[in-house]
C-alpha cells in the first residue's frame, strides 16, 4: 500500500512506541496504520527484529512442546505429572542397544532383517527408526516398543494383539502394517516410511490452516477412521501428531491404530500416569470410562478444531486439568479466533465436541460424506450446491426446544386440572383410560432410546429424551393429536356455556404447539 | 534444593563485586528449573532429578574459583551461563551412557570443557532455559500494560491470532492492536536484552 508522505513518519512510530506521542497524534498514527501495511511492519521491527517475534511464539506458547528444530521428539507434556509413563531412575534417552551389529558401517544397526539408518523420533510408546529392507528393496519405519513398557508378558501380548488388529485394517489414509514382531526381547511392528510431517509440525510450524486443506484434511482421516471403525477398531488416539502428511502427494495417513490402548494399559498398570497429551482425548476417556468409535470422533472434533485455531481445544498448565477441561468446559468458539471459518464447520466441530457421544455425529462417514459435500460445493459453488445447512442442533438449541415443550406440557396439564374441576368424576375416569390408551400408543410411536414416558405430563423428565432420531417432533405431533381429541371430547359439554375459560386455554395451547411445531420445522428440513 | 542457598552465602565471599552477587542469584533462579525440568524430561525422577541439579550448581560453585576477573574475557555473567550449559549439556549426555560414574573427577573434567557442545542436547538446554528467561521477563511487565493491550500482544505475538479477528473481539482498531503488540514486544526485548548484558 502506498501512503502519502505526509502520512508514514519514522520518527513518529519510534516515539509512539516509546509512548511519547501526545494523544492527537497517537490517534492519528493509529488509523494511519489501518491502511498503512508499511507502517505496521515498520513498526513491529522497530520494536524487535523478525527472529524476536519468531522466539516469543517459540518460547511462550505454553502447549509448545520442547522440541528444538531438527531434534526427534520428545515425550509430550511438560510438567512433573506427565513425565513418561513409568518414568525409571535410569535414563530413558532411548538406548539403541537392543539392535546387533550391522555389516555396513553407515548403518546403527540391525533389527531382524532390517539395517537400521536413523532414529527418527521417540514418544510415549517407545523409538521409531527408519530401517532398510534389504529383501524388498525399500525403506521401513519400525516402532520398537520402550524397554519399560515391554517388561510384562500381559503389555506384550496386548501389543501385539492390537498391532494385528490395526494390520488387518488396509484402506489408502491408515499407514498399513507390514510385520510385527514379538519374539524379540523389544516388540517392534513395521510400517512403510512415510516421508513428509505429521500435522503437529504442520501446525507448529504454519498455525492455522486454509479451508479446503482442512476439509481435505478433515475428510481423509473421517475416511480412513471410517475404515478401522467398520473392523470394530478403535483408533483412541486421534491427535495432529498422528496424522501423517505425505510430501509429494496431497494424502493424509493416520498412524498408530490401537497402540494407545496398548500403551495406557502397559503404563497405567505400572505407574498410573498416561503417557503423552491429553490434549485430544474424549471426556468418557478423560474420565477413564468405556470408549466406542465415537471417541475417536471428538478427538476428530479437536484436531478440526486445531486445524482452524492453530491449537487444541482444551489448553490448560497441567495433564489434570487438561482432563478437567475436557470434561467440563465447553471450548473457546472457532469463529471467535478465526473469522475465516465459515459458520457451518464451526457447528460441526461443536457437534464433534459434545460431551455426550449420542449428541455428536454418530460415524465417521456421515462426517466424511458431510465434509465432502462442503468441499464439493467450495471447488464448484454453481454446479455442487451447498449442503443442507443445519442437519443437526447444537446442545443449546436444543436444550431450548426442550423448554418449548415443557411449556406446552404445562399448559396442558393446567387445562386437564381444570377440565377435571370443571367436569367432575366420570370424565376423569374418561381421562384416565385415554391416558393409559395414550401412553400404550405413545409406546409404539416413539424410538426405542427415548424414554415414551417422558412424552406425557406427568412423567419423568424430559431431558432424559434422546436427540438421534429427533424424537421431539412425533412428540409435538402427539401432543397435538391428544389435544385434539381432549378438545372433542369437551366442546359438547364446554361450548354451550359459551366463551368459558378451558375452551380459551385449549385453543391457546394448541396455538403454542402449533408455533413450536414450526419452530422445530424451520430446524430441521 | 535446600543445599544451594549454603553454596551460594560460602562462595558469595569470592564474589567481590556486588554486581557478580546479583549475577549469582539470579543465575541460580534461572537455571535451577532449567536444569530440573531437563532431568525429568529425560526420564530423572524427582529426587534423581533434584540431586542432577545440585551436582550442577555445586560444580558450577566449585568452578567459581577459577574465574578472574578479566576486562578482556567474557563478563562473570556470560560465563557463569556458558559453563553450567556446557555442564548440563555434558551432564545430560554421560548420564545416557550409564546412569551412575559421575564422581568429582568426572565433574572436572566436564567443566573444563570449554568450547560450547553441539548438538540436540545443546540446542534442548538452550530452548529450555530461553523459556525460562522469556517466562520470568513475562511475569516482570505483564503488570506495567493494560489488560487489553496485553492481550492483544499474547494473542496475536504468542498464540498466532490475526490481527483482524483479534482486533474485532478486543473491540480495537487493527492499528491499535498493532501498536499495542509492538509495545510490549519491545518492552520484552529490552527486558531481556538487559539481563542477558548484565
Amino acid at each position: 500500500m502506498v501512503a502519502g508522505p505526509s502520512g508514514c513518519d519514522r520518527n513518529r512510530l519510534k516515539l509512539l512506541l516509546q509512548n511519547r506521542l501526545p494523544e492527537d497524534g497517537q490517534t492519528e498514527v493509529e488509523s494511519h496504520l489501518e491502511t498503512c501495511e508499511d507502517c505496521c511492519r515498520q513498526l513491529e521491527k522497530l520494536a524487535a527484529d523478525a527472529r524476536w517475534w519468531d522466539d516469543v511464539r517459540r518460547f511462550l506458547r505454553p502447549d509448545q512442546v520442547a522440541v528444538p528444530p531438527h531434534a526427534p521428539p520428545i515425550p509430550e507434556g511438560r510438567t512433573s505429572t506427565d513425565t513418561p509413563a513409568g518414568g525409571s531412575s535410569a535414563s530413558e534417552e532411548p538406548a539403541l542397544d537392543f539392535l546387533a551389529p550391522s555389516d555396513n558401517p553407515a548403518m546403527l544397526g540391525r533389527l531382524g532383517p532390517y539395517e537400521i539408518v536413523e532414529l527418527i523420533g521417540r514418544g510415549g510408546m517407545g523409538v521409531v527408526l527408519k530401517g532398510f529392507d534389504r529383501q524388498l528393496n525399500r525403506y521401513v519405519a519400525i516402532k520398537v516398543l520402550s524397554p519399560h513398557l515391554a517388561t510384562s508378558a500381559a503389555a506384550r501380548q496386548r501389543f501385539a494383539r492390537e498391532a494385528r488388529a490395526a494390520a488387518a485394517v488396509v484402506h489408502d489414509h491408515v499407514v498399513a502394517i507390514h510385520a510385527v514382531d514379538t519374539a524379540g526381547p523389544l516388540p517392534y511392528l513395521v510400517m512403510p516410511y512415510v516421508a513428509g510431517q505429521s500435522l503437529q509440525e504442520r501446525l507448529n510450524r504454519a498455525g492455522p490452516l486454509e479451508l479446503k486443506e482442512i476439509l481435505r484434511i478433515g475428510i481423509q482421516v473421517a475416511e480412513g477412521l471410517a475404515a478401522a471403525h467398520a473392523q470394530g477398531l478403535v483408533h483412541r488416539d486421534v491427535k495432529p501428531a498422528n496424522i501423517l502428511l505425505e510430501n509429494t502427494v496431497e494424502r493424509v495417513k493416520i498412524t498408530d491404530f490401537g497402540l494407545a490402548r496398548a500403551v495406557d494399559d502397559a503404563s497405567l498398570t505400572h505407574s498410573r500416569f498416561v503417557a503423552g497429551t491429553p490434549q485430544y482425548m474424549a471426556p468418557e476417556q478423560a474420565r477413564g470410562e468405556a470408549v466406542d468409535h465415537r471417541a475417536d470422533l471428538f478427538s476428530l472434533g479437536s484436531v478440526l478444531y486445531a486445524m482452524c485455531t492453530g491449537h487444541s481445544p482444551f489448553r490448560a498448565e497441567s495433564t489434570l486439568a487438561v482432563l478437567r477441561r475436557i470434561s467440563e468446559d465447553a471450548p473457546r468458539p472457532i469463529c471467535q479466533l478465526n473469522p475465516e471459518i465459515p459458520e457451518w464447520l464451526c457447528g460441526i466441530v461443536e457437534r464433534l465436541l459434545e460431551k455426550d457421544p449420542r449428541d455428536r455425529f454418530q460415524s465417521a462417514g456421515e462426517l466424511a460424506e458431510l465434509l465432502g459435500q462442503h468441499l464439493a460445493h467450495l471447488q464448484q459453488p454453481s454446479a455442487v450446491p451447498m449442503p443442507p445447512r443445519a442437519r443437526y442442533r447444537s446442545a443449546a438449541v436444543r436444550a431450548a426446544q426442550r423448554r418449548l415443550v415443557r411449556r406446552v406440557l404445562l399448559g396442558m396439564l393446567l387445562v386437564l386440572a381444570i377440565g377435571l374441576g370443571a367436569t367432575g368424576g366420570a370424565l376423569g375416569i374418561r381421562l384416565a383410560l385415554w391416558r393409559s390408551a395414550g401412553e400404550q400408543e405413545a409406546a409404539d410411536n416413539v424410538p426405542a432410546d427415548s424414554s415414551p414416558a417422558a412424552a406425557y405430563p406427568r412423567a419423568g423428565p424430559l431431558s432424559s429424551l434422546a436427540s438421534e432420531t429427533d424424537p421431539l417432533r412425533s412428540e409435538v405431533e402427539q401432543i397435538d393429536q391428544q389435544l385434539r381429541s381432549l378438545e372433542a371430547q369437551f366442546k359438547p359439554s364446554l361450548e354451550p356455556q359459551g366463551g368459558d375459560p378451558v375452551g380459551g386455554l385449549l385453543r391457546e395451547t394448541e396455538q403454542q404447539v402449533q408455533r413450536l411445531e414450526r419452530e422445530i420445522q424451520g430446524e430441521v428440513p | 534444593m535446600s543445599e544451594i542457598p549454603q553454596t551460594r552465602s560460602s562462595l558469595l565471599v569470592r564474589l567481590r563485586d556486588p554486581r557478580d552477587e546479583r549475577a549469582w542469584a539470579e543465575f541460580v533462579e534461572i537455571y535451577e528449573p532449567v536444569v530440573y525440568r531437563l532431568a525429568r524430561q529425560r526420564g530423572f525422577q524427582d529426587a534423581d532429578a533434584r540431586e542432577l541439579t545440585q551436582e550442577v550448581f555445586v560444580a558450577v560453585a566449585s568452578a567459581i574459583g577459577r574465574w578472574e576477573p578479566d576486562p578482556a574475557r567474557a563478563k562473570f555473567r556470560t560465563w557463569l551461563f556458558r559453563i553450567a550449559r556446557n555442564l548440563t549439556v555434558n551432564l545430560l549426555a554421560n548420564r545416557r551412557k550409564g546412569p551412575q560414574g559421575t564422581g568429582s573427577t568426572t565433574i572436572h573434567e566436564l567443566l573444563s570443557e570449554q568450547a560450547a557442545p553441539a548438538g540436540e542436547d545443546s540446542a534442548l538446554v538452550e530452548h529450555e532455559y530461553k523459556r525460562e528467561l522469556f517466562g520470568r521477563a513475562v511475569e516482570r511487565i505483564r503488570g506495567e500494560f493494560r489488560p487489553s493491550t496485553w492481550e492483544a500482544f499474547w494473542r496475536t505475538g504468542v498464540e498466532g491470532e490475526e490481527i483482524s479477528a483479534v482486533a474485532a473481539s478486543l473491540g480495537m482498531s487493527a492499528g491499535a492492536v498493532y501498536i499495542a503488540r509492538s509495545r510490549v514486544m519491545a518492552r520484552l526485548r529490552e527486558t531481556i536484552e538487559r539481563f542477558e548484558d548484565g
